[in-house]
């Protein structure tokens, strides 16, 4: 039953290949092949869904070996990547329920998308993230996982920039992709540490080898993957971005950011439980920032006015609570914290759209009296802390401000010495100069106009090329043109002179003769 | 008959199909030549599944003598080296043939002359021994000189005319130099590669580097090494682009393959003279490089940026270690792919626009986004960016020359850099910039089209995440390369 596991996330991807190669080439495009487009998604993830609850019940009945390996991706000295899954335990379970959570976002997006303008662009993507996914629940070493793991974080670029032609809808998704790549960076230095100290970025060998490690590098591990996930689960400092990420369809923002990819940094650390338990601070600081997060998102809940963005802030807060429960040693009911969490949000997402129909006649509760009094605590909400504020002041301006001394610094001396870049803008400056081009210069001629550098090193290969070229020109196509045209029609036109001259009769006469003088 | 003489005679098969059928009926000449050479891939394909690539020697050889007084035969045989070359040659004529549709004068002679090529081609790689080596060398120029010279661009004649006078000059140098190992090999008399590596042997070590210096020049010729590499540019200008994407893809392979097989049998010469090939390549890096940066014609700027691509090869072949060599096969299959797309691409553009100048071009990714997306994957591959097969091929050689010398890797990156660099500006000319109106109305890539730039690019973009398979199939081959230049040279 083991290779069953190949399928699930293969599935998916072939469906988006298909999408994409079909999109691509004109067959799936417009409102006619829409239902094409979205019955390949659609069987394409329920069949894998029925992998994951047939390799569910294999692993219930325990006849699941608990891994599988295609083969070797990448050998370098002592470091094998292989592309091999984990087929029992948290990890099937999660499978099953992200890929049932899959299937009904993609069939509710059959008619919520319907004769939108990126229909098939939406399945697209949709079928890659699910295929992201579930590679990322599934995969037996960190790599494989921070594959799945970065496909997942694209497509959620991709899905957010969804109306791209929106200046507010691309900046956000910028944004939500930029923080998230923090999250990365923690995520590379971990699977750096794992393979320096443990010599292995398998899952399985990683968490056995958690009692050899010292505390130290056990924190050091699981402070780095702590990061990945405090990132792509919204957590403090990094809940902004979750906020910004509704920009997309609601399909998506169910599925993304309700029911699965939200819960993929709760998930990692739940799979890494035996090093974060030989590590005492980072296990503190999963519960310091979970509670914080909790509060946090609570405490700026209480104001929000709109559907989606309450939903988002009660997001965080139960994902704070589940790493939480991670923090304070409650395994167990993060795990279960988690699934029921997905179901729920999924649920609550996918309803959002109709939930001012749904509560007409039921009004939000006020808030208790003794807070309604705080008006400085409303300000501070609705501000939501400042925290974006806070990071723009901390991260973002800093970072431009140096990013224009660079530019300075670049403009002033590493262009003077290696040469700028020529902006395309100058390469026809006006119409004139367009039709002098296409009147004008015949296309033989020498490209003296084309070849410039600027700065040292431009300068530099400007004028070697120009001394190759004629070298090339004067030696390499000339002389070869001349020898075949010249020298050579030359020598042909003695020959047939000296032929024209043998074959004369008198010639020819005397040449028998001599022959025959010869012969006797 | 074996599979290999299937799959050689094939298209030769093909050709002569092709003679039977009257010329007017350009459609089904077309369909035939089309499924032939389908057909030729699949077998290639296949006979990649059946090749067993632990085994080092030779596989699937057949052994026929045709003239027992001078022991020439006709044995064919694949190892790890040829078999990449063979699946590439296949797939590119079968591409190439995809992009022929434009062809419309005398369709049935064009058809013949691709067929006819291949076959050539193949019976180079396949061949065992040195006389039908030769043969087969030869075999392919008949084709190659009507192909440009009938359906070339203005200077078609000229080109032509080069291109033949050169390779043949080259030829003769190689020639001699069978002959001149033959002498040694009295008691095999014959002309296998395995006998003449024997006895090349027995030869004195300055006749040697005679030797191999002409096998150096017959190489050099096709390969093309710098001085050496005078036909090119005009060639592969004028040629119609089905037959420069043969020609960049295959036919320069031919060379690279050629050295190889003669580093192997005079590994001594090599090690002597390996800092003058060391020399010649980094200098054809270097200058096919700068010639390209100064190209405003596409044509030309791609055919230049061989002559550098190539020198990556000579280079892993100078390195003389398991990784270099390891890097100049990579690198061979790497160039066919890269540069047989980018020839595709841009005769494509030139099919619609009828200018090779880049000047002319701007912001086409608004009217041909297809066109632009697989010409940027192939430009940034000809960069060498990772996730493309040409960065596998560089960063082999790099390591493998790094082993061996380290300063000169400064030259090295150096000519990257101009790589990077026209590769770039390339991709800013052609794509961005002010929207022209004359560039508003050209049509996208058709059906056919899409199927032979999406093979490419999937194949470039494949091998550069994947690039094990095509590493296991060379490196046991390689492998035994390498103990036999250690063996011998030292």
């Amino acid at each position: 039953m083991d290779a069953l596991v190949v399928l699930i996330p293969l599935l998916p991807l072939l469906a988006a290949a298909i999408i994409g190669i079909g999109h691509l080439s004109g067959l799936l495009t417009g409102e006619g092949s829409e239902n094409t487009t979205a019955d390949i998604a659609v069987w394409a993830i329920t069949l894998s869904c029925l992998h994951t609850l047939i390799l569910l019940g294999a692993d219930i009945l325990a006849k699941n070996t608990g891994a599988f390996s295609v083969g070797q991706w990448l050998v370098s000295d002592s470091l094998i990547i292989r592309l091999n899954f984990i087929t029992t335990g948290f990890n099937a379970k999660l499978a099953a329920l992200f890929s049932i959570l899959l299937v009904i976002v993609s069939r509710f997006s059959v008619n919520y998308m319907h004769r939108e303008t990126g229909f098939h662009r939406f399945y697209f993507v949709l079928c890659l993230f699910a295929s992201a996914i579930l590679l990322l629940v599934l995969a037996g070493n960190a790599v494989v996982t921070f594959i799945g793991w970065e496909i997942a974080g694209v497509c959620s670029f991709l899905l957010i920039a969804y109306a791209y032609d929106r200046p507010v809808a691309i900046a956000n998704a910028t944004r939500v992709f930029v923080t998230n790549r923090i999250g990365d960076a923690g995520f590379i230095t971990g699977i750096g540490l794992c393979y320096v100290w443990i010599d292995t970025v398998n899952w399985g060998k990683v968490n056995a080898s958690a009692s050899i490690l010292t505390p130290g590098q056990a924190s050091g591990i699981a402070l780095c993957f702590a990061i990945a996930a405090f990132a792509k689960s919204a957590q403090l400092p990094f809940t902004p971005w979750l906020a910004r990420a509704m920009e997309g369809p609601t399909p998506s923002s169910a599925v993304f950011y309700g029911a699965v990819m939200i819960h993929a940094g709760g998930f990692l650390v739940i799979q890494l439980q035996p090093i974060f338990e030989q590590a005492p601070f980072p296990m503190l600081l999963l519960a310091v920032t979970g509670f914080a997060t909790a509060l946090y998102s609570t405490f700026v809940g209480l104001t929000q006015t709109d559907v989606k963005s309450s939903l988002v802030f009660a997001t965080t807060g139960q994902l704070g609570l589940m790493f939480l429960e991670c923090g304070l040693g409650f395994w167990q009911l993060a795990s279960w914290h988690l699934c029921a969490h997905a179901v729920v949000r999924g649920y609550l997402f996918l309803t959002s759209p109709s939930m001012m129909y749904v509560t007409q006649d039921n009004p939000i509760k006020p808030v208790p009296p003794f807070i309604s009094q705080m008006r400085w605590a409303y300000v501070a909400s609705l501000q939501r802390l400042w925290l974006d504020q806070i990071t723009d002041w901390a991260l973002v301006k800093p970072i431009l401000r140096l990013a224009q001394d660079m530019y300075y610094f670049d403009d002033y001396i590493v262009d003077r010495f290696m040469g700028a870049p020529a902006p395309a803008i100058q390469a026809i400056s006006s119409l004139a100069q367009q039709e002098e081009k296409s009147f004008g210069t015949d296309l033989e001629n020498d490209s003296n106009e084309f070849a410039k550098g600027t700065g040292l090193a431009g300068k530099l290969t400007e004028w070697t090329s120009a001394i190759v070229h004629w070298f090339e020109e004067r030696w390499m196509v000339q002389s070869v043109s001349k020898t075949s045209h010249g020298t050579a029609r030359k020598l042909a036109i003695a020959a047939n002179q000296v032929e024209r001259l043998i074959f004369r009769p008198r010639y020819l006469v005397l040449f028998v003769f001599i022959t025959l003088m010869v012969a006797f | 008959m074996g599979i290999l003489s299937i799959l050689l005679w094939t298209p030769a098969v093909g050709a002569l199909l092709l003679v039977l059928i009257p010329g007017q009926r350009s459609g089904i000449i077309q369909i035939i030549a089309n499924l032939v050479t389908t057909l030729v891939f699949i077998l290639a394909c296949w006979l990649a599944a059946l090749y067993d690539h632990h085994d080092a020697g030779l596989q699937f050889s057949e052994y026929f003598p045709l003239n027992p007084v001078l022991g020439s035969a006709y044995a064919l045989g694949v190892d790890g080296i040829s078999m990449p070359m063979l699946v590439l040659a296949s797939f590119l004529t079968s591409i190439s043939l995809l992009a022929s549709v434009s062809i419309s004068s005398s369709v049935k002679g064009y058809y013949i002359c691709m067929l006819l090529l291949e076959f050539g081609m193949l019976g180079v790689f396949l061949a065992q021994d040195w006389a039908l080596f030769y043969i087969f060398w030869e075999v392919t120029l008949i084709p190659l000189f009507f192909l440009i010279g009938r359906w070339g661009g203005k200077r078609k004649h000229t080109a032509s005319l080069n291109f033949v006078l050169y390779t043949m000059g080259g030829s003769i140098f190689m020639l001699l130099s069978l002959l001149a190992i033959s002498q040694y090999d009295l008691e095999h008399a014959g002309s296998l590669m395995t006998s003449m590596h024997l006895a090349a042997k027995d030869m004195p070590r300055y006749e040697q580097i005679l030797v191999f210096l002409g096998f150096l020049i017959g190489f050099g010729v096709k390969m093309p090494i710098f001085p050496l590499h005078g036909w090119l540019p005009l060639a592969h200008v004028e040629a119609p682009s089905p037959v420069s994407i043969l020609l960049s893809g295959i036919l320069l392979k031919m060379g690279a393959y050629g050295l190889i097989r003669s580093v192997a049998m005079l590994p001594e010469a090599a090690l002597t003279l390996q800092s003058l090939l060391v020399f010649l390549a980094l200098f054809s890096m270097l200058y096919g490089g700068l010639l390209a940066w100064r190209q405003n014609d596409l044509k030309a700027m791609v055919a230049y940026s061989s002559v550098s691509h190539m020198g990556i090869v000579l280079l892993g072949i100078a390195t003389l270690n398991e990784t270099g060599l390891m890097g100049a096969v990579i690198q061979m299959t790497a160039h066919g792919l890269v540069a047989g797309a980018l020839f595709l691409l841009v005769g494509l553009l030139y099919e619609r626009t009828h200018t090779r100048n880049v000047q002319d071009y701007s912001s086409l990714v608004q009217v041909m986004p297809r066109f632009a997306l697989f010409m940027t994957i192939t430009l940034l591959a000809t960069m060498g960016l990772p996730g493309s097969i040409g960065f596998i091929a560089e960063l082999h050689t790099i390591i493998g020359g790094f082993q061996q010398w380290g300063w000169l890797w400064l030259f090295f990156c150096l000519s990257f850099l101009i790589n990077a660099a026209y590769a770039i500006r390339t991709i800013g000319l052609l794509f961005t910039g002010p929207v022209k109106p004359h560039m508003q109305h050209i049509p996208d890539l058709s059906r056919y089209e899409l199927l032979a730039a999406g093979s490419m690019s999937a194949g470039i973009v494949f091998f550069g995440f994947w690039p094990t398979a095509l590493i296991d199939l060379s490196a046991s081959t390689i492998a035994q390369l390498n103990s036999l230049i250690m063996l011998r040279g030292l």
